[in-house]
């Protein structure tokens, strides 16, 4: 009953979600909130790519918007080139070149560990933005890509502001789902089992070379899916969208929320987002708020809020 | 079988592991049956470490070779060694310290199966299977402890499980008593010789008392070579062995 009751919640929780725009349409500020929670979604869904691999497989990239910006690019370039805003075509082509590139990659880089896997995926991270900036007849270059269409899926027309908004829920809820499922599977385990105690997975019979390349690519694959839908929400890539600045904002998300933690990235994508948008129009300095946040959370709260959630909820247990 | 391997579950030839200028193995030749106990004992810096590291292919041997139930296997890498039957309880434990005992040993069985299954949770009989062995290594009822949570004696007993959990048919066991009480030891190896007698068991061991007790047979090494080889009763009679370790090792 308990499990029929938690379903029923969550149900209703994901109802709401999607249909936000329809249930808010009589406020005031509804478009503008229907536009920032589009957004915390778009990061949150790129932020539980990256926890992937920084909380479950122990791989701390601090490069992972080289596969949100490819997918943004490989979403609005497949629209344009192949003349198409079917869903099927640009998201395709965003989940394929950013899982590629993320093999291509990965292949090099998963074989190091600790500060040197940060700055190998840091410096990969920056050729792909380079190429981004410089390849100006395909990119735009600079002035980033304009004009990204916004999909259809056959027949249905998703280019409205609300249907974007559903679109974007939706993706980021079946992305939640999996990354659920694979948190509980054995998979998930054997990528903790790699964070934990690599030497001994090997000892077990695990290729874990092979595991921590295949974290590596499904990480960049959904990272590819954030991008697109960053890509269509926006209706422009811009190269800072693979920059650095990018990578720092969901590895940020992902330690305030909590790494390791399925709510973790949600949370802090959302409370990112927040103090960038909301609060920083109404307060100044909300940008050293924010690193102060940060800084907060890496003296004081590795676990980040799950983590506080956790022990605050333990001692009132108690 | 045939040639010159004659069946033996393990067998290695004149290996060799410099680091740098020294001599860590230096030549080293033994074959151990199928079924056989044998003790690896010796003063520290004989190589025994090395050894162990060299057959699990954590790290290369400069010379020689490596023969795993006929198999040449020399230089492969661990995880395809612990594919072949081959598997190690570490000196120094290594454990999945945040997890249940119970997932630490899911994981050693689940290996077989293989990790690829994104959506789907660890069957329930490896789970068993889990608690079971817990159970045989004495830690019923810590199923739900997290390792790091564990005393010193229950992380030797886990580390165990976590080896025999694999169904190893070779197992290296790198000093199973190391830091435990006597009542912790006495247990421990009563385990040991417990285990089923198909199970080839390679053990490092600086209790003298427990080699002798647990191992058919007793390999010496010193400076990288070994320096006898047999029962226990030649081993103790043994001039040379007296004279760079079991004398020493009685004073001390």
């Amino acid at each position: 009953m308990r499990r029929v009751g938690s379903w029923a919640a969550v149900a209703a929780v994901a109802a709401a979600l999607v249909s936000f725009p329809y249930w808010t349409a009589a406020w005031e500020s509804s478009r503008y909130a229907t536009t920032v929670l589009r957004d915390m979604l778009v990061f949150a869904t790129f932020a539980l790519s990256l926890n992937l691999l920084v909380g479950y497989a122990g791989m701390p990239s601090l490069g992972h918007a080289a596969y949100f910006g490819a997918g943004a690019y490989a979403a609005g370039i497949a629209g344009q080139r192949l003349a198409t805003d079917q869903l099927h075509v640009t998201m395709g082509a965003a989940v394929l070149v950013a899982g590629v590139l993320a093999l291509l990659i990965g292949a090099l880089v998963v074989r190091s560990s600790g500060i040197f896997f940060l700055m190998l995926t840091l410096a990969f991270a920056q050729m792909v933005f380079a190429i981004a900036f410089q390849w100006t007849e395909v990119t735009g270059g600079s002035n980033g890509f304009p004009g990204v269409r916004r999909p259809s899926i056959g027949e249905l027309d998703l280019s409205a502001p609300d249907r974007v908004f559903m679109l974007v829920a939706t993706v980021f809820l079946l992305v939640t789902w999996l990354l659920w499922r694979i948190s509980r599977s054995t998979y998930g385990r054997a990528l903790i089992g790699v964070r934990e105690n690599e030497r001994r997975m090997r000892a077990l019979g695990y290729d874990t070379t092979r595991l921590r390349l295949s974290a590596f690519v499904l990480a960049g694959a959904l990272a590819g899916v954030a991008g697109a839908l960053a890509a269509y929400s926006a209706r422009f890539v811009s190269p800072s969208d693979a920059g650095i600045g990018t990578s720092v904002t969901a590895f940020v998300m992902v330690l305030i929320g909590g790494a390791g933690t399925l709510l973790g990235p949600i949370l802090g994508a959302g409370i990112v987002l927040y103090i960038e948008r909301v609060l920083s129009s109404s307060i100044p300095y909300a940008q050293t708020v924010l690193g102060l946040l940060f800084i907060g959370f890496v003296l004081l709260a590795r676990q980040g809020i799950i983590g506080l959630a956790r022990r605050a909820l333990a001692l009132a247990t108690r | 079988m045939g040639g010159s391997s004659g069946g033996a579950a393990l067998e290695v030839r004149d290996l060799r592991r410099e680091f740098g200028g020294i001599k860590a193995l230096d030549g080293v030749t033994f074959a151990v049956g199928p079924g056989e106990r044998r003790g690896v004992i010796g003063p520290n810096g004989a190589g025994k470490t090395t050894l162990f590291n060299v057959l699990t292919g954590e790290v290369r041997p400069t010379g020689g070779s490596v023969r795993l139930r006929g198999e040449d296997v020399t230089g492969r890498p661990t995880w395809q060694l612990a594919r072949r039957g081959l598997a190690r309880m570490y000196q120094r434990n290594e454990l999945f310290e945040p997890l249940e005992t119970r997932a630490n040993v899911a994981l050693a069985i689940g290996a077989r199966r293989g990790p690829y299954r994104p959506l789907t949770a660890a069957p329930a009989v490896e789970l068993e299977a889990a608690d079971l062995l817990l159970g045989q290594v004495g830690l019923a009822g810590r199923e739900r402890t997290p390792a790091r949570s564990l005393s010193h004696g229950e992380r030797r007993q886990l580390e165990l499980a976590v080896a025999l959990a694999a169904s190893p048919q070779v197992l290296l066991l790198d000093e199973p008593t190391a830091g435990m009480s006597p009542a912790e030891t006495a247990r421990i190896a009563d385990l040991i010789a417990s285990l089923d007698r198909t199970l080839t068991i390679l053990i490092v061991e600086h209790d003298v008392d427990v080699v002798f007790r647990l191992a058919d047979r007793i390999s010496v090494l010193h400076e990288g070579r070994v320096i006898a080889d047999g029962t226990a009763e030649e081993i103790r009679g043994d001039v040379r062995v007296n004279e760079v370790y079991l004398g020493k090792a009685v004073r001390a």
